[in-house]
C-alpha cells in the first residue's frame, strides 16, 4: 500500500527530474542515448492523455455552479464539496454500486465454472466428439447479436426484471472462456489423471481440488475477461432491468446524466463518486488483473 | 482418435456438470441467437400475449425498402467504419506503445496499469469524463480549438461525431491490446535483437522484420476479436450520443432503437421482428469479415 502511495506522485509528474537523471545515467553508462529522452516524452505524451481527463473531473466537480459559469477550465482555487453532498443525497450511487459489483461477481463465477465445466473435458477428449465441441466453442464466439430474443426469453420465463434473470444471460457470454480453459488445461499432464484417479480421487473432487488451482491463471483471465464485459455492459441491463432499484452503477450514472444535464459540476461529482472507489480498488487489484488478463492466454 | 481412456471410476459426475455448462449456454446464449433467426421472420412484438404472425420475409424486405434503406445503408456505413478505423489504429497504436513501454522505463508497471484504468471504470464513467472535455460551450477541447478560431459542436456535428466516438473506444480498450502485446513483447528472446544489432539492422528495421513476426499469432487474435466485437458494440456510442444520433448509429443501435421504441421516426418501431432481422443482417457482415480478416491473417502470418 505504502508503494503504491510513493508510486503515486511519480506518475502525475513524469517529466524534468526523472528525465535528467535518466540522462545522467545513460552518460555514464553509454555515451549517447537521445532515444531515452524522446521515449520519456512519450510516455509523458500518453500519461497525460489518461490523467489528464480525471484531473480535469475532480477539478470541475469541485466547483460550485457560480465557479464553474464564471471560469469553467480554470484550475480550482477554493474547492467546494457541495456537488459531492447533492450528488451523493440523489444519486442513490452506493446501492449502484453494490448491484454491480453482485451482478459481475455471480455472472462472471457461473461463467468461470461453465467454461471449466466444459473446457476441461473437451480438452481432454473424456466425450464423445470432442473435436465438434471445439468447433461449437469458437461457435460461441460468433453468434449474432440476441438482446430481442434475450428480453423475449426473459418475458416468458418470469424472469423480465429480476436480477436472477439478468445475471444468467451475462454468465452465458461465456466469450473464449471454454477455448482457453481447455488450451491451458492441455498444458497439464495426462499422467496426473491417471495418478490421481489410481488413489481413488473422484472426477470431481480432481476438477476442483487439482485441476481448478492448476490452472489458476488461466481461470483468473476468463473471469477477469467476462467481469470486464459485465461491468461495462448498459444496454442489456436497460432492456432487462426496468426497476431503477436493479439498476447497475452504468445505468444508475446515465440516468443521473439524463437528469442533470449541463449541470457539470455536480455531474463531475456524481462520477467522481462513481469513479472514486474503483480507482481505489484498482490501484489495490491492478497487479492481479493486468496479470490476469494475459496470464491464462499465455500457455493456452 | 476422438476420445481417450477415461480414468476415474465414475463417468457420471462429468456428465453431469457438462449438461450444466451446456444448459446454461444453451438455454440462455443459444436459444436467443438461433431465436433471433426464427422470430425475424415473424412481426413479434415488445408487449407479451399479443398474436404472432409469421411473415416470411416481410422484415427483410422493407429493411432494404425505399423507406428504410437510407437509415440502414447508414447504420451499415457507419458500422464498417467505426470497426475497422477503431481496430486498425487500436491495434497499430498498441503496438507502438507497447513496444514504448517495454523500453528499459522506470516504473512501466506504473504506465501500463494507467493505460489498463478504463477498463474498470466503465462505458458511463468514460463517456461522462469525455463529453466533459467535449463540452461544446466550456470544455477544455473548446479552448484549444478555439486558438483556430473553431467553435464546433463535438458529439452534436454530424462529421465529428464518429471520429470522437472512435476515439474514445480506442482511449478506453486498448490499455488490453497493449497487456497481451507486452506479454508477446517479454516472451521474443533477447538475442534475436542482438544478431539484429550486429548485422546493423535499424530500429524500424527491428521492428517490422523481429518484432511483428514474433507477434504475429497475438496479432491476428488481437484484430480478429478486436474487428468481431467492434461490429457489434455500441455502448460508449449509446452512452456519448444517444440511440438516435444518425451521425453514429451503428447496426447494434438500430437494433436495440427498432426493438425497443429508442426511435419514435420509424413506423415499424416497437416491431421485434423487424429488429431481430436487422441483427441477421449484422451476423451475416460480421461473419464475411470476420472470415476474410482471419483468411488474409492467416495467409500473412504463413509467409513471414
Amino acid at each position: 500500500m505504502t508503494r503504491l502511495a510513493a508510486e503515486a506522485p511519480t506518475v502525475a509528474t513524469p517529466g524534468e527530474e526523472r528525465v535528467a537523471s535518466e540522462t545522467k545515467l545513460a552518460h555514464r553508462r553509454r555515451p549517447l542515448r537521445p532515444s531515452t529522452v524522446t521515449n520519456y516524452v512519450l510516455v509523458a505524451v500518453v500519461m497525460v492523455l489518461y490523467l489528464f481527463p480525471l484531473l480535469f473531473l475532480l477539478n470541475t466537480a469541485l466547483k460550485s455552479n457560480a465557479a464553474f459559469s464564471a471560469n469553467p477550465i480554470g484550475i480550482v482555487t477554493n474547492p467546494d464539496f457541495g456537488n459531492f453532498a447533492t450528488a451523493w443525497s440523489k444519486g442513490n450511487f452506493g446501492a449502484y454500486i453494490v448491484n454491480s459489483v453482485v451482478y459481475t461477481g455471480f455472472a462472471a463465477l457461473i461463467g468461470t465454472f461453465v467454461s471449466v465445466v466444459l473446457g476441461f473435458p473437451v480438452s481432454r477428449r473424456y466425450l464423445r466428439g470432442s473435436r465438434i465441441w471445439t468447433v461449437f466453442f469458437v461457435i460461441l464466439l460468433f453468434l449474432p447479436n440476441a438482446i430481442i430474443t434475450q428480453f423475449q426469453l426473459l418475458l416468458r420465463l418470469g424472469l423480465y426484471d429480476t436480477q436472477i434473470g439478468y445475471i444468467l444471460i451475462m454468465a452465458a457470454a461465456v466469450g473464449v472462456g471454454p477455448i482457453l480453459i481447455a488450451g491451458f488445461v492441455r498444458s497439464l499432464p495426462v499422467e496426473l489423471d491417471e495418478a490421481a484417479s489410481l488413489d481413488g480421487v473422484g472426477y470431481w473432487r480432481y476438477l476442483f481440488t487439482f485441476v481448478v488451482p492448476l490452472a489458476r491463471p488461466a481461470i483468473a483471465t476468463v473471469f477477469i475477461l467476462q467481469a470486464i464485459g459485465v461491468w461495462n455492459d448498459i444496454i442489456l441491463a436497460t432492456i432487462l432491468l426496468p426497476d431503477s432499484a436493479k439498476s447497475p452503477v452504468t445505468l444508475g450514472l446515465f440516468a443521473f446524466q439524463g437528469t442533470y444535464t449541463s449541470q457539470w459540476g455536480l455531474l463531475a461529482a456524481a462520477t467522481m463518486i462513481v469513479a472514486a472507489p474503483l480507482v481505489v480498488a484498482y490501484v489495490f487489484l491492478q497487479r492481479y488483473l493486468v496479470g490476469g488478463v494475459v496470464g491464462g492466454a499465455v500457455k493456452g | 482418435m476422438t476420445q481417450t481412456t477415461f480414468p476415474f471410476p465414475r463417468r457420471s459426475p462429468m456428465r453431469l456438470t457438462f449438461a450444466f455448462g451446456l444448459l446454461v449456454i444453451g438455454v440462455f446464449a443459444l436459444v436467443p441467437a438461433v431465436g433471433v433467426l426464427v422470430i425475424s421472420f415473424t412481426d413479434i412484438r415488445g408487449l407479451p400475449y399479443l398474436p404472432v404472425n409469421w411473415i416470411g420475409f416481410q422484415n427483410y424486405i422493407s429493411f432494404f425498402s425505399a423507406a428504410h434503406l437510407d437509415y440502414n445503408l447508414n447504420a451499415m456505413r457507419n458500422t464498417l467504419v467505426y470497426a475497422i478505423v477503431s481496430t486498425v489504429v487500436q491495434i497499430a497504436l498498441a503496438l507502438g506503445i507497447a513496444v514504448l513501454f517495454n523500453q528499459k522505463l522506470k516504473g512501466r508497471t506504473v504506465y501500463r496499469a494507467i493505460v489498463f484504468m478504463p477498463t474498470v471504470l466503465g462505458v458511463t464513467v468514460i463517456g461522462l469524463v469525455w463529453s466533459l472535455i467535449f463540452n461544446p460551450s466550456a470544455g477544455p477541447a473548446a479552448t484549444i480549438w478555439g486558438w483556430f478560431g473553431v467553435s464546433p459542436a463535438f458529439f452534436g456535428d454530424q462529421h465529428m461525431a464518429l471520429g470522437l466516438v472512435i476515439f474514445v473506444q480506442i482511449w478506453s480498450s486498448i490499455g488490453i491490446s497493449i497487456v497481451i502485446f507486452l506479454a508477446g513483447l517479454q516472451g521474443i528472446p533477447e538475442d534475436l535483437y542482438e544478431s539484429a544489432d550486429i548485422d546493423g539492422a535499424s530500429g524500424w528495421q527491428k521492428l517490422r522484420l523481429v518484432t511483428v513476426p514474433m507477434l504475429a499469432p497475438s496479432i491476428t487474435a488481437t484484430v480478429l476479436l478486436g474487428i468481431v466485437s467492434s461490429l457489434q458494440s455500441y455502448q460508449l456510442a449509446y452512452v456519448l450520443t444517444g440511440p438516435n444520433n444518425s451521425a453514429t448509429q451503428l447496426l447494434s443501435l438500430a437494433i436495440f432503437s427498432q426493438g425497443f421504441g429508442g426511435s419514435s421516426s420509424s413506423g415499424t418501431a416497437q416491431s421485434q421482428g423487424y429488429a431481430a432481422s436487422i441483427s441477421m443482417v449484422q451476423f451475416v457482415i460480421v461473419g464475411v469479415i470476420a472470415l476474410a480478416v482471419l483468411a488474409y491473417l492467416r495467409k500473412k502470418e504463413a509467409r513471414l
